[in-house]
């Protein structure tokens, strides 16, 4: 039965009239036209429509939306317009770090989250910040060159 | 016509749900909503009624009690216990390898020995560490079941329709113990779901071992613990350990009764258990090994 959910979605105030079962994937994807999320696995372990819920990094794909009201989401779309989601983008650019591009919204949001966290990640700590998330084209060297790039670049511009 | 979700904002709320209506309770949901998805843009498939407690905020956080003891409420995920200094390393260690970091976000402990998977990744330590599962309801208050009763079997556990977890209770911690094991065998690193996962601990009074314990998860329908084979080695000396670790890997072999792979599995059971107890033994073993 379809209920009333109100969230906060990159920023603004929305709502939305759905079935509170429905996956939060989905209804970003077809309700709000926000399709940077991908789906990929559709059990919560490929990364590939990954967004913050409340500042955490979560897979949309096991999200209902009965778990998002009232809460804050953010999408890609949001982010990438960030100070930070600007400079990852650009160091996955220009660090050559995309090939088919499907995973890569995924990865910028694993990353952003990283990043929040974490100002000085070792190449370490840069894997296990995308380890959920799969890549079938890359090999992840240059995802994880082009993450250390963006802390780099970030400590010197944002948090010097 | 799909099911009725209900979306409670307090815990009170959520149990006059659970008293007035026959439901299926969503934590986190990285369990449930896998196995309930049917495609892309069509709403999952669930064969109760709902209700979504994720965010319920008395069941969040980890705290003391009066006796000292460990209380996580079970909606608290898996990255805030693996990331708690006061959660005891060997559930921090469980937690903190489960998943990966998106899927740690929303897991929960909760939901975690709810499911009563043999193969999930917080109820090894729980059962080693004696936990208690608490549980509430509007009638008749809270009640606390120590873990290895709680889960009654495969995907089963002893809830009644009325009741709601609420928190997980640890009676032991890091000081109760002298050394301290815990492995997990998986495929990969991350988004692993365990094959084979041994949580020991010993503890000694001068020479003489005062406690020992052993528990192994994804090796039958049940993690596996038993205190009989426990006390082959309690009362005995260090140096004793030697000549006793064949018959307590004889004894807990006996209690495995994994489905597939079984000598692979009690073979790598029996390797865990003999190389902790010789490093025990032999004075080389750190206060947390791997």
């Amino acid at each position: 039965m379809d209920k009333r959910i109100e969230f906060t979605l990159n920023g603004k105030k929305v709502f939305v009239v759905t079935d509170p079962l429905n996956r939060l994937l989905d209804v970003i994807r077809e309700h709000f036209g926000l399709t940077a999320a991908k789906e990929g696995c559709s059990e919560g372990e490929c990364g590939a429509c990954s967004v913050l819920l409340n500042g955490h990094l979560v897979t949309s794909c096991i999200i209902p939306m009965g778990a998002v009201d009232g809460q804050n989401v953010e999408t890609l779309e949001g982010v990438r317009e960030t100070e930070l989601g600007k400079i990852i983008v650009d160091a996955y650019a220009d660090g050559g770090a995309v090939q088919c591009g499907f995973c890569i919204p995924g990865m910028v949001m694993a990353t952003y989250y990283l990043l929040m966290n974490n100002h000085n990640p070792t190449e370490e700590e840069c894997r296990v910040g995308i380890s959920g998330n799969i890549c079938r084209c890359t090999g992840y060297d240059l995802i994880i060159k082009s993450m250390m790039l963006a802390a780099e670049r970030a400590r010197r511009i944002l948090w010097a | 016509m799909g099911v009725n979700s209900y979306l409670p904002k307090t815990l009170k709320e959520a149990l006059e749900i659970r008293k007035d209506h026959d439901t299926i309770i969503l934590a986190g949901g990285s369990d449930l909503m896998v196995g309930a998805f049917r495609a892309t843009g069509v709403t999952p498939e669930f064969d109760k009624d709902v209700v979504i407690i994720r965010n319920l905020p008395e069941l969040k956080g980890i705290k003391k009690n009066e006796k000292g003891e460990l209380e996580i409420g079970a909606l608290t995920t898996s990255r805030e216990i693996a990331s708690n200094p006061d959660v005891p390393w060997i559930l921090r260690q469980a937690a903190g390898k489960m998943g990966a970091v998106g899927l740690r976000n929303s897991a929960t402990i909760g939901g975690n020995i709810a499911n009563a998977s043999p193969k999930g990744d917080t109820p090894g330590p729980e059962y080693l560490l004696d936990a208690r599962v608490v549980v509430e309801s509007l009638d008749r208050g809270e009640r606390e079941i120590p873990v290895n009763e709680f889960v009654l079997k495969l995907k089963t556990v002893a809830i009644e329709k009325d009741e709601i977890i609420t928190k997980i209770v640890l009676p032991y911690g890091d000081d109760d113990f002298d050394n301290f094991f815990y492995h997990k065998i998986g495929r990969r690193y991350a988004n692993a779901i365990s094959k084979l996962t041994l949580c020991s601990a010993i503890k000694f009074d001068g020479d003489v071992i005062t406690d020992f314990r052993v528990a192994t998860t994804a090796c039958g329908v049940k993690t596996n613990r038993s205190r009989d084979v426990e006390k082959i080695l309690i009362g005995k000396k260090r140096y004793e350990i030697p000549s006793l670790i064949d018959e307590v890997n004889a004894q807990y072999e006996a209690l495995l009764t994994p489905r597939a792979m079984p000598e692979y599995r009690k073979y790598s059971t029996k390797c865990m258990i003999s190389d902790f107890l010789m490093k025990v033994s032999n004075n080389t073993a750190e206060k947390f090994n791997e």
